[in-house]
C-alpha cells in the first residue's frame, strides 16, 4: 500500500477514528477534546488537496484504488472498494475543505456538550469522504447514511427554532429520498446481475448485455426522484431551506456543501451513464423541475428577508443548474455541473460560515434589522461581498465556469434554447437577492434595532479563529475561478469516456453538422441506413 | 521582453496591486494610493511599450483556460488597430485620473478600499481591451461591472450610493443575461468565439450571421453602455466619487460597448446595423433634454455622456466604426477633462453638487474654469477642437447616409452646445449663489495637472494626422471614406452653426440668474417632461413594486400553502390519521383486546376455510 491509498483510506478511518475516541470518552479536557478534533478535519482536508494534486487523469479510471474484497458480505457481491476517479477527486477534494471550514468553526464555537457535538461532526465527516471515495455501490450508499443520521440528531439537539418538528421532517423527508433511491440502486443491481455491485462492473456487465428502455426508466425514475428528493428538486424542495435554517452552522455548511452533491453525484456517476435511455426519457421532465429550481425557488428566495433562509433557498436555486446540465445527458453538461457542484459546495459553505458571522455580531438573523455594518467590520464585509458575488457567478470565482458551462451545454439543441433563455434569467435573479443582502446588511446606516442591540453587544471585526476556514474557502474558490484547467483537466477525460456511448446516442437525435448529402447507394449496409435516418432528422 | 510577457504584465500588474493592498495595505491609506498610482505608471509604460513594439502588426496569442468535453476555451490576446487605441486610452487617461485621485481623495479616510478598487478596474478593463475571444470579454466584462458597483458604493453609508450600485450591477447584468445567451448561440452556430475565426467564418458563410444573434450580443453593449433602455443606471451611478465618474462611467468603461461592437461588427446584419443607428441617435437626442433640466453637475456631465455614446453608436450603426473609435477617443479627453474639473469645483466647494449653488467661479478657479471651457467648446464641436472632427464626421455621414439619423443627431448637436453652455454659464459665471461658492479656492496641482494636460489633448486631439500611426490606423479607412464624401462645406456650415446658436440660446437664458432654473418658469410644461426623463425611473418602481414583490410574495405563499402544505404536510397528514385508526384499536382494556383476537381468529379460521373448502 502506497503513501496515497494510506490518504485516502486515512481520510475516512482518521475522522472515524477521532470520533469513536471522543464518543468513548477518551481525554478529558477540552482543549484534548480539540486538538484530536483538529486532526480530524485537517487529515481530510491535507490529503483530499494531495490526492487531487496527485491525481492523474491522462490513466482513466479510478486511481489510488484501495481493495479489500473478503469483508464478510461477497456471498451478496459485495466489496470494500475505494478510490477516486476524474469526477470524484474534486469533490473529494472539495468535501474536505468544507470539512475543514466546518469543524474549524465547530471547535471555536462555544457550544453544550461539545464532545457529543464534535463527534457527531466527525462522523459526519468520515461518511462524507467515504462518499466520494467509495467504488462500491453498498458503501457508496452506506456512507451517506453515515453523513446523514448524524444531522438529523445534531439538528435535534442544537438547531434553532422548531427543531423537533423540523428534524422530524427532515429525517422523514430524507429518508424516504435515500429508501427510493436505494430501491433503484438494488434494482440496478438486480436486473443487471453482475459480479459485483460497484460502478466499473455495472457499467461493463450493462455495456454486454444492455438494459431496454423500459426497464431504463423505471429504473432511473427510481434514482431520479430518490436523489431528486436528496438533492431539494423542486417540488421536492421545502425542507431544504426550513433544515438548513434551524440547523447549527457546521451541520448547514457540511448538509448544504457536500452532502447534497450526493445526489448529483450519483447522477452523475451512476444514473445518466448506465442508463441512457432512461436518462432522455426522463430528461425533459427533470429540465421543466429543474427549472423550477431556478426561477421558482429563486422568485421565494427574493421574499426572504432572513439571510439563513435566503442563503438556504439560493443553495436550492442554484441546484438547479447542476440538474439543467445533468438534464441534457451530455459530456459538457454534466462535466460543467460536477465544476459547478464542486463551487458551489465551497460557496454555499462559505455563505451560511459568514451569515453566521453576521448573526454572532447583530443577533439576529432578520435583514430588515441590520445596517451600516460595513464601517464597523470592514474584513466581514469584504468576505461576504466577495463570497455573494462567488454565489451569483461573478467570474474569477469557480461558480463562473460551472453556470456558463451549462448554459452552453443548454444552447446545443434547438430544443434547449427555451430553458437556455429561461434559465440564464437566474442570474439576474441571483444578482438582485446577493447584492440586496449585500445592501441591507453592510451599506447604510445601522436601524434603531441594531443600535439598541450593540449598546449592550459592541460590534468587533472578525477574530483570527474565524479569518481562518473563511480564507481557506474563499482561496479555493478563487483558484477554481482564476484556474479552472485545474478541474476541468480532471473531469475532462472521465466525463468523455463515460458519455461517449451516449453521445453518439444523443447525437442521433440532434441535426448533424454536416450530413452527407448524397450517399452512395450501392451502399445497402448499416451505415448508410444510418445517414438516412441522420439525413431525415435534418430535414425534419 | 517578448509581447507575451509584457501583454500579461499589463494584466498581472493591476491584480497584483489590488491583491497587495487588499491583503496588505488595508489600513494604510497613503502608502495604498501610491503603490496604485505606481502601478497605473507600470501600466502607461508597457501599454506604450504593447503598442509601439508591434508598430502596425496585429499580434496573437493563446493558451488553454479551460476544456470541458467539446468546449474548449483559450486564454488569448489579440492586439490589433483598435486595441491599440483603446489601450491607449485606457492607459494613459488611468493614469491621469490616478494622479488627480491623489488630490481628490487625499481626506478620504478609505482610500486603500478606493485605490485597489481603481487597480481592480484597470486590471479588468485592460482584460477586455486584449481578450480574444467572446467568452474572455465576458469573463473581463462581468468583472468591471464588479468594479464599478465597489466603486459606486464607495459612499456606502449613503443610501444614494448603496441603491445606486445595487441598481447599476442588477441593470448591467440584465444586459449580460443578453449577452450570455448572444455567446452561447454564437458558440453553437459558429463552432468559436475567437474573435478572428469568428471573421473567417462570418466572411467564409454569409448565412451564419443572423440578426437574433447579433441584437443578444448587443445586449451586452446596451447594458454597459447605458443605451436605451438599460440607461438607468448611468445618472445614479454619479454617487460615487467624481474621479470614478470620471475614469468608468465617461471615459473607458462605458465605451467598452463601443469597442464591444467594434470588435464583433462582422455579427450584424443589415437590420441590427440600422437598428443600431437609430437607437443611438435616439439616445443623442433623448439624453440631451434629460441633461438640459438637471441641476446636479455630475448629472449633466452624466447626461451627456449618455448623448455622447448615442452618437458613437449611430456611427457605428452607419457603418463608419472607425468613426465611432474616434469619437469615442475625442470623447475620453474632454469628458474626462470635464468630469476632473467638475471634482475640482466639487472639491473647491466642500461636496456641493448644485450648479445653482455655484456661480462666479472663473475668478476663484481660473485654471480649472479656462480648462472647463475648453472641454464645453471641444463638446459643442467649435471648430478645429477634437470634438469636431469627430462629431462633424458622423453628423456627416449621417447626413449621406440616413437622413432621418442625420436631423436627430443634428439637434442632438444643438441641444448638446445649449445644455453644456448652460453649465459653464452658472457654474463658472455671474455672482456666486452660496457661501461655499464664495469662499472656492484653486486647487493644487496634483488635481489642475492633469486637467491641463487633458485641456490640450482636447484642443489638438482631433488632428489625427498628429497621432503616431500604431494608434490612429484603425480610424484611418474610415475617415478617409467620410473626407471623400459631398457635402463637405455645407456641413461646416451646418456645424457652426449648430454651437453657436445653443451658445447664445444658454448666454441669453441662463445670465444673472437666481437659485432657481429660469426654465421652470418660462415653459414650465416642457421643463417638467424632460425633468420626468419620460419616466423611465417610475416604471421600474412599479415593477418592482407592482409585479416583482407580489410575485415573489405570491409564490412564497404557494409554496408554503400547495408543496410545502398540501403534498408534504398531506402525505404526513394522511399517514397520521391512518396512525390514529391504528391507535384507536389500542386502548388499553383487556376486553376489547379479547374481542379483537375472537374476532380475528374467527376471520382467519373463515377464511382459511373459505378457500380450503371449495
Amino acid at each position: 500500500m502506497n503513501i496515497d491509498q494510506l490518504l485516502l483510506l486515512g481520510s475516512i478511518v482518521v475522522p472515524l477514528l477521532t470520533s469513536i475516541s471522543l464518543f468513548l470518552g477518551l481525554g478529558k479536557t477540552d482543549l484534548f477534546i480539540k486538538n484530536v478534533s483538529y486532526f480530524g478535519f485537517l487529515f481530510p482536508l491535507v490529503s483530499g488537496i494531495i490526492l487531487f494534486l496527485n491525481f492523474d487523469s491522462s490513466l482513466g479510471g479510478y486511481c489510488f484504488e484501495v481493495f479489500y474484497p473478503q469483508m464478510g458480505l461477497q456471498k451478496l457481491n459485495i466489496t470494500f472498494h475505494l478510490g477516486l476517479n476524474g469526477v470524484s477527486s474534486p469533490l473529494f477534494a472539495m468535501a474536505g475543505v468544507v470539512g475543514f471550514a466546518a469543524g474549524f468553526t465547530a471547535i471555536n464555537t462555544k457550544v453544550e456538550r461539545l464532545r457529543l457535538y464534535l463527534a457527531l461532526l466527525l462522523m459526519m465527516q468520515a461518511g462524507l469522504m467515504g462518499l466520494f471515495a467509495s467504488i462500491d455501490l453498498f458503501f457508496y450508499y452506506l456512507f451517506h447514511e453515515f453523513a446523514l443520521i448524524p444531522t438529523f440528531i445534531m439538528i435535534g439537539i442544537w438547531g434553532g427554532r422548531d427543531r423537533r418538528s423540523i428534524a422530524l421532517e427532515i429525517t422523514i423527508y430524507l429518508t424516504l429520498g435515500a429508501l427510493i433511491s436505494l430501491g433503484g440502486l438494488v434494482a440496478l443491481n438486480v436486473f443487471v446481475d453482475a459480479e459485483k455491485f460497484d460502478f466499473p462492473t455495472l457499467s461493463n456487465a450493462i455495456l454486454e448485455s444492455g438494459l431496454g428502455k423500459s426497464t431504463q426508466t423505471k429504473i432511473f425514475g427510481l434514482l431520479l426522484f430518490g436523489f431528486g428528493i436528496l438533492v431539494a428538486l423542486f417540488p421536492f424542495h421545502t425542507w431544504a431551506a426550513k433544515g438548513y435554517e434551524s440547523a447549527p452552522t457546521s451541520v448547514s455548511m457540511l448538509h448544504a456543501g457536500v452532502l447534497k452533491k450526493f445526489g448529483l453525484y450519483g447522477l452523475i456517476q451512476i444514473a445518466v451513464p448506465l442508463l441512457p435511455q432512461g436518462a432522455s426519457v426522463w430528461g425533459s421532465y427533470l429540465m421543466w423541475m429543474a427549472l423550477g429550481n431556478v426561477l421558482f425557488v429563486g422568485f421565494v428566495t427574493l421574499a426572504q428577508s432572513n439571510l439563513k433562509s435566503m442563503v438556504g433557498y439560493g443553495s436550492v436555486m442554484h441546484m438547479g443548474y447542476c440538474f439543467l446540465g445533468i438534464a441534457t445527458c451530455s459530456a459538457l453538461g454534466a462535466g460543467s455541473a460536477v465544476m459547478l457542484m464542486a463551487a458551489h459546495g465551497l460557496s454555499i459553505a462559505a455563505m451560511f460560515l459568514l451569515s453566521n458571522f453576521v448573526y454572532r455580531r447583530v443577533g439576529t438573523y432578520e435583514m430588515n434589522e441590520m445596517g451600516g455594518l460595513g464601517s464597523k467590520t470592514p474584513l466581514l464585509a469584504c468576505f461576504f461581498i466577495a463570497v455573494s458575488l462567488a454565489t451569483i457567478g461573478l467570474p474569477g470565482f469557480g461558480n463562473f465556469w460551472g453556470e456558463f458551462g451549462v448554459f452552453l451545454s443548454l444552447g446545443r439543441s434547438q430544443d434547449h434554447h427555451i430553458f437556455l433563455f429561461l434559465a440564464a434569467l437566474g442570474i439576474i435573479i441571483s444578482a438582485v437577492f446577493g447584492l440586496r443582502a449585500v445592501a441591507k446588511i453592510f451599506y447604510g446606516v445601522p436601524t434603531e434595532e441594531l443600535k439598541n442591540h450593540e449598546k449592550k453587544n459592541p460590534i468587533t471585526d472578525l477574530k483570527i479563529s474565524e479569518i481562518v476556514p473563511a480564507t481557506v474557502i474563499l482561496l479555493f474558490l478563487l483558484l477554481l475561478g482564476l484556474w479552472p484547467k485545474i478541474i476541468s483537466e480532471r473531469v475532462d477525460h472521465e466525463i468523455n469516456s463515460r458519455y461517449s456511448n451516449i453521445n453518439s446516442d444523443y447525437s442521433s437525435t440532434l441535426p448533424p453538422c454536416c450530413p452527407p448529402e448524397g450517399i452512395d447507394s450501392s451502399f445497402e449496409s448499416n451505415q448508410s441506413s444510418i445517414h438516412k435516418s441522420l439525413n431525415q432528422i435534418h430535414i425534419k | 521582453m517578448d509581447t507575451v510577457t509584457i501583454a500579461f504584465s499589463l494584466l498581472l500588474l493591476p491584480f497584483l496591486s489590488s491583491l497587495i493592498t487588499l491583503l496588505f495595505l488595508r489600513r494604510l491609506g497613503n502608502i495604498a494610493s501610491l503603490l496604485s498610482v505606481a502601478t497605473s505608471g507600470g501600466i502607461l509604460v508597457l501599454s506604450l511599450f504593447l503598442i509601439f513594439q508591434g508598430a502596425s502588426e496585429t499580434f496573437a496569442w493563446q493558451g488553454t483556460w479551460i476544456k470541458l468535453a467539446d468546449w474548449e476555451l483559450k486564454f488569448g490576446f489579440l492586439i490589433d488597430a483598435p486595441a491599440r487605441l483603446l489601450l491607449f486610452v485606457v492607459s494613459f487617461i488611468g493614469f491621469l485620473i490616478h494622479i488627480f485621485s491623489l488630490g481628490y481623495m487625499a481626506d478620504d479616510k478609505s482610500k486603500s478600499r478606493y485605490f485597489g478598487g481603481l487597480s481592480v478596474f484597470m486590471f479588468s478593463m485592460i482584460g477586455i481591451t486584449v481578450a480574444d475571444n467572446l467568452i474572455m470579454i465576458f469573463v473581463f466584462w462581468e468583472l468591471v461591472g464588479f468594479s464599478s458597483y465597489l466603486l459606486i458604493s464607495h459612499y456606502f453609508s449613503t443610501k444614494e450610493a448603496s441603491e445606486a450600485s445595487k441598481k447599476a450591477f442588477i441593470v448591467n447584468r440584465i444586459g449580460d443575461f443578453g449577452f450570455l445567451i448572444g455567446i452561447v448561440l454564437t458558440y453553437w452556430s459558429f463552432q468559436t468565439v475567437n474573435l478572428v475565426e469568428l471573421a473567417n467564418q462570418a466572411d467564409f458563410d454569409p448565412t451564419l450571421v443572423t440578426t437574433a444573434i447579433g441584437i443578444a450580443l448587443a445586449c451586452g453593449f446596451i447594458g454597459k453602455s447605458a443605451q436605451f433602455p438599460l440607461h438607468v443606471w448611468l445618472p445614479d451611478a454619479m454617487a460615487g466619487p467624481t474621479p470614478v465618474s470620471a475614469l468608468i462611467h465617461a471615459a473607458t468603461m462605458v465605451a467598452a460597448g463601443i469597442y464591444l461592437l467594434l470588435r464583433i461588427d462582422f455579427m450584424f446584419t443589415e437590420n441590427a446595423m440600422s437598428f443600431l443607428s437609430i437607437l443611438g441617435a435616439c439616445m443623442g437626442l433623448y439624453a440631451g433634454f434629460c441633461a438640459l433640466v438637471q441641476r446636479d453637475i455630475k448629472k449633466i456631465l452624466a447626461y451627456s455622456t449618455l448623448s455622447q455614446l448615442g452618437y458613437m453608436t449611430a456611427a457605428f450603426g452607419l457603418g463608419m466604426p472607425g468613426i465611432a473609435l474616434f469619437h469615442l477617443m475625442t470623447h475620453a479627453f474632454f469628458k474626462a477633462l470635464m468630469f476632473l474639473g467638475s471634482g475640482s469645483v466639487i472639491h473647491a466647494c466642500h461636496h456641493e453638487q448644485d450648479i445653482f449653488l455655484y456661480g462666479g467661479l472663473r475668478k476663484k478657479m481660473p485654471i480649472t474654469a479656462l480648462t472647463f471651457l475648453i472641454g464645453v467648446l471641444a463638446i459643442s464641436g467649435v471648430n478645429f477642437l477634437s470634438g469636431y472632427f469627430s462629431k462633424d464626421a458622423i453628423l456627416l455621414s449621417a447626413y449621406n447616409i440616413n437622413l432621418p439619423v442625420f436631423i436627430i443627431l443634428y439637434l442632438g448637436a444643438v441641444l448638446t452646445a445649449l445644455y453644456m453652455f448652460r453649465l459653464y454659464f452658472i457654474t463658472f459665471e455671474g455672482e456666486s449663489r452660496s457661501d461655499d461658492a464664495r469662499k472656492a479656492i484653486e486647487n493644487g496641482p496634483l488635481m489642475t495637472g492633469p486637467l491641463i494636460l487633458l485641456a490640450i489633448l482636447s484642443v489638438f486631439g482631433g488632428f489625427h494626422v498628429l497621432y503616431p500611426v500604431a494608434i490612429s490606423e484603425s480610424i484611418l479607412s474610415d475617415v478617409e471614406k467620410v473626407a471623400n464624401m459631398p457635402n463637405h462645406l455645407w456641413m461646416i456650415v451646418l456645424g457652426t452653426f449648430a454651437w453657436i446658436i445653443g451658445g447664445i440660446t444658454a448666454r441669453n437664458l441662463y445670465s444673472n440668474i437666481g437659485q432657481i432654473d429660469p426654465l421652470s418658469k418660462k415653459f414650465p410644461t416642457f421643463f417638467a417632461l424632460c425633468k420626468s426623463k419620460l419616466f423611465f425611473d417610475e416604471i421600474y418602481t412599479l415593477y418592482l413594486r407592482k409585479i416583482q414583490n407580489p410575485l415573489t410574495r405570491f409564490l412564497e405563499v404557494m409554496e408554503l400553502l400547495f408543496i410545502s402544505g398540501l403534498m408534504v404536510r398531506g402525505t404526513a397528514g394522511v399517514s397520521g390519521l391512518l396512525a390514529l385508526l391504528g391507535k384507536s384499536f389500542y386502548n388499553g382494556k383487556i376486553h376489547s383486546y379479547a374481542f379483537w383476537f375472537i374476532a380475528g381468529t374467527l376471520a382467519f379460521v373463515a377464511f382459511a376455510l373459505g378457500y380450503t373448502g371449495n
